[in-house]
């Protein structure tokens, strides 16, 4: 009586929420993979191509400039946002007024939509009336001034300080914890060994946080992959796909020219390279601390 | 000594200096949203000349901000309310039920949590035409609530694993039903995880822009962020106004973040780091 009771409860109080979360996750997931062998304008009828959308994909010289785009995104991260929060979250390590005000303003991004944020640096790249070409101006250095985003040799690299600037937060606070929780014993056995400032960096804060390091980097490559917002505000993927992501490939090649069956390849596509890359990078990471 | 004097000074500059590099763009933005478009081509760094308070009115007039400000209300509390409601519901369930398929179940949200959202953009699209729901609040609500479950679930479930489960068996022995159960113990004392859902699942929603894009093209529809890239792009040349525009469209989520500041810090990251 009670164990059927029990167990009514248990499937009414589960059932709604994985309902939701697989007619709304899932189910899209499994059907883009279907509609990715179809050529589909959204109306009237499909038409079965087989693997005509992924032969059409790996031969889209746009596909591997937006792929190798998100190979940037993912090197910015890893080799600039993680090293640039460690930093931060050593030097921020003390509780006083001017360090909590700075660790708030450097999380402050993280609240902000990207909408604002890409307007923000729009505004800050802007050739005419940027601040940054301004202020090259007041140091006297016209040379440098550059059409940060309607170059397109440059126009990724400069959509990478944006991206730094508004997820640096997170991963500060992520180190700043893991620093927190390094035992106070720790420190001060270090300490009567003599190790001090970046030899006790290096042989005991860095060992002891290896672990949150490791999730910190997961982290960066699957948000690098997920980057479309900030990306599809500032350039649109443009000048001519220099700035392209896989993420605005898919949306510019689906909604722009309707072809909903090619869109949902790309779509399976990202899910592919982005599973094998959040796999590969777990393997790596969890392999090293072993040897 | 005095290599420890320099090497403080050039410590305490670096910081101020990047302390300013992280400030900076978030201040002019105030300022700039005050200025006239001479002002901000004479003195883009200063502050403004006059102070033009009323760009703010004519930006809540001209882009129709109200109405904006309105709709991304209704979805973030709409898919708040379902999310915290079938969170909790589903987490007291998986965090004191013992049954054969729960570890399944937990792998089954964290396997979505892997899955980059934007892959579900193009298919969501499709699916919601199919349903009839494209441009309905639903279209919005059904996926923030989706894709705040994870994160929900597992602050909700990690939470009421700490609690003794002596207090719901005292309750139990009282004679309270299951639901009630639910109702009248984990609800209250879930509040603390509660309200670190809250807060995460409505700032998602909130600044949420690829869905809105994706599947709002009613104006009358159009969420807060979708609103002002709009409206960026329709008065491109009154600068102060798109800026006092985007500032109004801040506003809410600073508030949050000015009082709860260190629940949406560790919220944040764990939801990040359990994701």
């Amino acid at each position: 009586m009670n164990t059927l009771r029990s167990r009514r409860f248990i499937i009414m109080g589960l059932l709604p929420a994985m309902l939701i979360y697989a007619l709304f996750v899932f189910v899209p997931v499994i059907w883009s993979a279907y509609y990715g062998f179809f050529n589909w304008s959204g109306i009237g009828a499909s038409s079965f191509i087989g693997l005509d959308n992924y032969v059409e994909i790996v031969h889209d010289p746009i596909f591997w400039r937006a792929l190798k785009n998100n190979f940037i995104f993912v090197g910015a991260a890893v080799l600039g946002q993680v090293p640039l929060a460690l930093i931060l979250a050593i030097l921020l390590s003390k509780n006083n007024f001017l360090q909590r005000f700075l660790r708030s303003a450097i999380f402050l991004p993280m609240v902000l939509s990207t909408v604002v944020i890409g307007m923000i640096w729009q505004y800050i790249y802007h050739p005419q009336i940027g601040i940054l070409n301004f202020f090259l101006d007041t140091l006297g250095l016209e040379s440098w001034k550059l059409q940060w985003l309607s170059d397109g040799k440059i126009a990724i690299f400069a959509l990478i300080p944006p991206l730094i600037w508004s997820f640096v937060g997170l991963y500060l606070i992520i180190f700043m914890s893991a620093l927190q929780n390094i035992p106070g014993e720790i420190h001060d056995a270090a300490q009567l060994d003599g190790a001090t400032g970046l030899r006790k960096l290096a042989s005991i804060s860095l060992p002891m946080i290896w672990g949150t390091v490791q999730v910190a980097l997961v982290l960066c490559i699957s948000g690098s992959l997920k980057s479309f917002d900030l990306v599809y505000i500032m350039t649109k993927g443009g000048p001519a796909h220099a700035t392209e992501l896989l993420a605005t490939y898919m949306y510019n090649s689906t909604f722009t020219s309707y072809r909903y069956g090619f869109g949902s390849a790309i779509s399976t596509t990202i899910v592919l390279i982005s599973l094998i890359l959040i796999g590969s990078s777990q393997w790596i990471t969890s392999r090293k601390p072993k040897q | 000594m005095n290599i420890m004097r320099t090497k403080k000074g050039l410590f305490w500059t670096l910081l101020t200096g990047y302390g300013i590099f992280t400030l900076y763009p978030f201040f002019w933005l105030v300022i700039s949203a005050f200025k006239t478009n001479e002002d901000f081509y004479s003195h883009p760094f200063g502050l403004p000349e006059i102070w033009h308070f009323d760009n703010f009115s004519r930006a809540w007039e001209s882009s129709k901000l109200g109405t904006a400000f309105m709709n991304s209300m209704i979805v973030s509390v709409g898919s708040l309310m379902i999310t915290l409601f079938i969170a909790a519901l589903a987490s007291f369930v998986l965090a004191r039920f013992q049954f054969r398929l729960k570890g399944w179940i937990m792998t089954f949200f964290v396997v979505g949590m892997l899955i980059p959202i934007h892959s579900t953009l193009v298919p969501l699209f499709i699916l919601m035409k199919q349903m009839s729901m494209l441009n309905t609040y639903w279209a919005l609500i059904f996926p923030y609530t989706a894709f705040a479950l994870p994160t929900a679930i597992f602050v909700l479930t990690a939470y009421l694993s700490t609690i003794p489960k002596e207090i719901e068996e005292a309750a139990f022995i009282d004679g309270t039903g299951l639901w009630g159960l639910f109702r009248r113990i984990i609800l209250p004392i879930s509040t603390p995880a509660l309200s670190t859902v809250t807060i995460l699942s409505f700032l998602h929603s909130w600044n949420d822009f690829s869905f809105a894009l994706v599947l709002i093209n009613k104006t009358k529809l159009k969420t807060l962020p979708l609103g002002i890239a709009n409206f960026a792009d329709g008065y491109q040349t009154d600068y102060g106004l798109t800026l006092a525009a985007m500032t109004i469209s801040v506003i809410p989520t600073i508030l949050i973040y000015l009082i709860f500041q260190d629940q949406v810090m560790k919220g944040m990251t764990a939801g990040a780091v359990k994701g």
